[in-house]
C-alpha cells in the first residue's frame, strides 16, 4: 500500500485486544517507521510494519485481519528491537495471526495457517516434528504436489531427510497439554467477544455467560498472581 | 557448570550435521553433552503465531525437566523460543500461572538456557579453544552469519549486541579463519517461508549471499538450521530465478571449528551439505 491510510471509523478496541492478547502497546507508536526502514519484507508487503500499526491504533479491524502483511512478516524482530517506543510489532503481529485466523480470514491468501495447524498436530502427537512427514502432510493438504519435489531425492542424498523420526512417549499427557491451552484461547476468546459486545464465535453462549469467564478469568489471574499452584517445579 | 543438551527437532533431521559436528565439537573441548531426556518441540513459529500461552507451555515442559543444569542449545530457534518462554514465565506471575495451568505442574521460568556460541566463547573460553586448535583455518574468509534469532530481542536473549554479533567471528577467527566485515549478519533468511512461500526466501536469501560475496568471503558460517538449508539448498534456485551464481559454501560454524579441532570430515557430515565445500577447503591446505 502507498499513500494515505484510509480511517473510515475510530474506535482503539482491537488495540486494547492486541495489548490483552499480546502485551504489545501499538498506541504508543509515533509513526517514524523506523520498523518499515528495516523490515525484509515490507517492501514487497500490502502495508509496511508502521502503516499495520496506525491501522490497529485506527481500529481497522477487518483490514488488519485480511491483510496479506500479517502472514508474510518472517518474526525476524528486527522490528521490535529497533523500536524507539518499544512497541512490540512481532509480537502484535503473532495475536493478529491468531485473531486472522478465528476470524478464518487468512485461508484464501496463504498457506502459513495450514503449515502451523499441521506443525502443531505433529507435536501433540509425537512430541516432535518428523520433517519429512510434515512436508507430505503439508503437500497433501495444500495441494502443491510438485513444488520443490526436485528437492527431496537430493536430501535424501545427502542424508537430510531420514525416513523415521524419533516420538516421545507421555502423548496422552501432551494431548490434555493441548487440550487445556486450547480451551483457554477458546474462554479468552469468549471473553474478548463480550467485552466487544458480539456474540462469541462457534458458541451458543451468550453476553452473559462470556462475561461470566471473563470475570472468571481475572479472578484466577488475580489469585494466582499471589499464590503459585501447587505441585511446584520437578 | 553442568549441561543437558536439547537439540530440538531439526537437528534430528535436516540438520543431523549440525548435531553430529557438534557433538564432535563438545567432544575436543572436553564439553559433557547429555541429552536432555524426553525434550519435547519447542513449537516453535507454528506455536507463537497460533496461540501464546502454547509457546509459552511447550519449553515449559522440556526446561521444567532440566533438573538444575543449565540447557545448551544448538538451533536458533529452539534457543529463541526456549529463552522467550523463560522470559515471560519468570517476568509474569500470571503467565506463570496460566502455564502451570496447562503444563500441570508449576516452572518458575528460571532453568539457565545457553547457545553453544556463548558456552564455546564465555564458559570454555577461547584460551582453551585456541589451545585445542590442530588445523588453523589459515586463509579462510568466513562470512558470519548469525541470522535473527540469536541476537533479537536483546532484552531476551541477551546474546551479544544486536546489531553486530560478534561471538562467532571471535571463535572463527580463534580456529585461524578470517572473519569479513559484513552489513547482513543478522538480516533474515526468510526461514520457515523456504515450505509456504519460497519466493519470500529467495529474494531474502539472494540479499545475504550477494553480500556475503561483495564483503570477499569464500562461505558462510551459520548456527541455524533454517538459515544454512536455505541459504545452502537453495542456492540453484535463485540462480535460475536472479541469475547469480555463488557456489558459496555455507558450513554450519560447528563444522568449520571441528575441522580447526581435527574432526575428519566424515565427523562433521562434511558430505551433507548442498554446495559442494572440499575444494574451497583443499585449495585452504584444509580438507586433508
Amino acid at each position: 500500500m502507498t499513500g494515505a491510510i484510509v480511517i473510515e471509523s475510530i474506535g482503539g478496541g482491537l488495540a486494547c485486544e492486541v495489548k490483552e492478547r499480546s502485551g504489545a502497546s501499538p498506541m504508543s507508536c509515533y509513526q517514524c517507521a523506523k520498523c518499515s526502514s528495516g523490515c525484509p519484507v515490507a517492501s514487497a508487503g500490502d502495508l509496511k510494519p508502521h502503516e499495520l500499526v496506525r491501522m490497529v491504533q485506527m481500529d481497522q479491524r477487518e483490514a488488519v485481519l485480511t491483510s496479506r502483511f500479517i502472514w508474510e512478516c518472517t518474526s525476524c524482530h528486527t522490528c521490535t528491537t529497533r523500536c524507539p517506543q518499544q512497541v512490540d510489532i512481532a509480537g502484535m503481529n503473532d495475536a493478529l495471526r491468531a485473531m486472522s485466523r478465528t476470524a478464518r480470514t487468512a485461508e484464501l491468501s496463504t498457506a502459513v495457517p495450514a503449515f502451523n495447524e499441521i506443525f502443531l498436530d505433529a507435536v501433540r502427537e509425537r512430541g516432535r516434528v518428523f520433517e519429512l512427514g510434515l512436508m507430505i502432510r503439508f503437500k497433501l493438504r495444500t495441494k502443491r504436489f510438485f513444488e520443490d519435489v526436485g528437492k527431496a531425492p537430493m536430501m535424501l542424498l545427502k542424508g537430510k531427510l531420514p525416513l523415521s523420526g524419533s516420538r516421545v512417549g507421555g502423548e496422552a499427557e501432551r494431548k490434555a497439554l493441548f487440550g487445556r491451552a486450547a480451551a483457554r484461547a477458546a474462554a479468552g476468546r469468549r471473553a474478548a467477544c463480550a467485552a466487544d459486545g458480539q456474540a462469541p464465535e462457534g458458541s451458543a453462549a451468550g453476553h452473559q455467560a462470556a462475561a461470566g469467564v471473563a470475570a472468571e478469568q481475572r479472578a484466577a489471574t488475580g489469585a494466582a498472581s499471589h499464590q503459585p499452584p501447587e505441585g511446584g517445579a520437578k | 557448570m553442568s549441561y543437558v543438551f536439547f537439540p530440538g527437532c531439526a537437528l534430528d533431521g535436516t540438520a543431523k550435521d549440525f548435531h553430529r559436528s557438534t557433538l564432535a565439537v563438545a567432544a575436543r573441548v572436553g564439553l559433557d553433552l547429555p541429552e536432555l531426556k524426553d525434550w519435547i518441540c519447542c513449537g516453535s513459529t507454528a506455536a507463537h503465531s497460533t496461540d501464546p500461552l502454547l509457546a509459552d507451555a511447550l519449553p515449559a515442559k522440556s526446561l521444567s525437566a532440566a533438573g538444575g543444569s543449565t540447557v545448551a542449545v544448538a538451533c536458533a530457534s529452539c534457543y529463541s523460543r526456549l529463552k522467550t518462554a523463560n522470559h515471560h514465565i519468570a517476568g509474569d506471575a500470571a503467565v506463570r500461572a496460566r502455564v502451570a495451568q496447562v503444563v500441570g505442574s508449576d516452572y518458575d521460568g528460571r532453568t539457565p538456557v545457553l547457545h553453544l556460541l556463548e558456552i564455546l566463547c564465555r564458559d570454555i573460553g577461547l584460551p582453551r579453544i585456541a589451545a585445542a586448535i590442530r588445523r588453523p583455518l589459515a586463509g579462510l574468509k568466513v562470512a558470519c552469519y548469525y541470522g535473527c534469532l540469536l541476537a533479537r530481542p536483546p532484552e531476551i536473549t541477551n546474546f551479544d549486541d544486536a546489531e553486530n554479533p560478534t561471538l562467532m567471528d571471535k571463535l572463527l577467527e580463534t580456529a585461524g579463519a578470517s572473519p569479513v566485515e559484513w552489513p547482513h549478519k543478522t538480516e533474515c533468511c526468510g526461514a520457515s517461508f523456504s515450505i509456504t512461500d519460497s519466493s519470500i526466501v529467495l529474494k531474502l536469501s539472494n540479499k545475504i549471499l550477494s553480500m556475503a560475496q561483495a564483503a570477499g568471503a569464500d562461505c558462510i558460517a551459520t548456527a541455524c538450521p533454517l538459515c544454512q538449508l536455505n541459504l545452502d539448498m537453495r542456492q540453484k534456485d535463485i540462480e535460475s530465478r536472479f541469475g547469480r551464481r555463488y557456489r558459496l559454501p555455507v558450513f554450519y560454524f560447528t563444522q568449520l571449528l571441528g575441522l580447526a579441532l581435527g574432526c575428519q570430515a566424515e565427523e562433521l557430515s562434511l558430505s551433507s551439505l548442498v554446495v559442494e565445500p572440499m575444494a574451497l577447503l583443499e585449495a585452504k591446505g584444509i580438507g586433508r
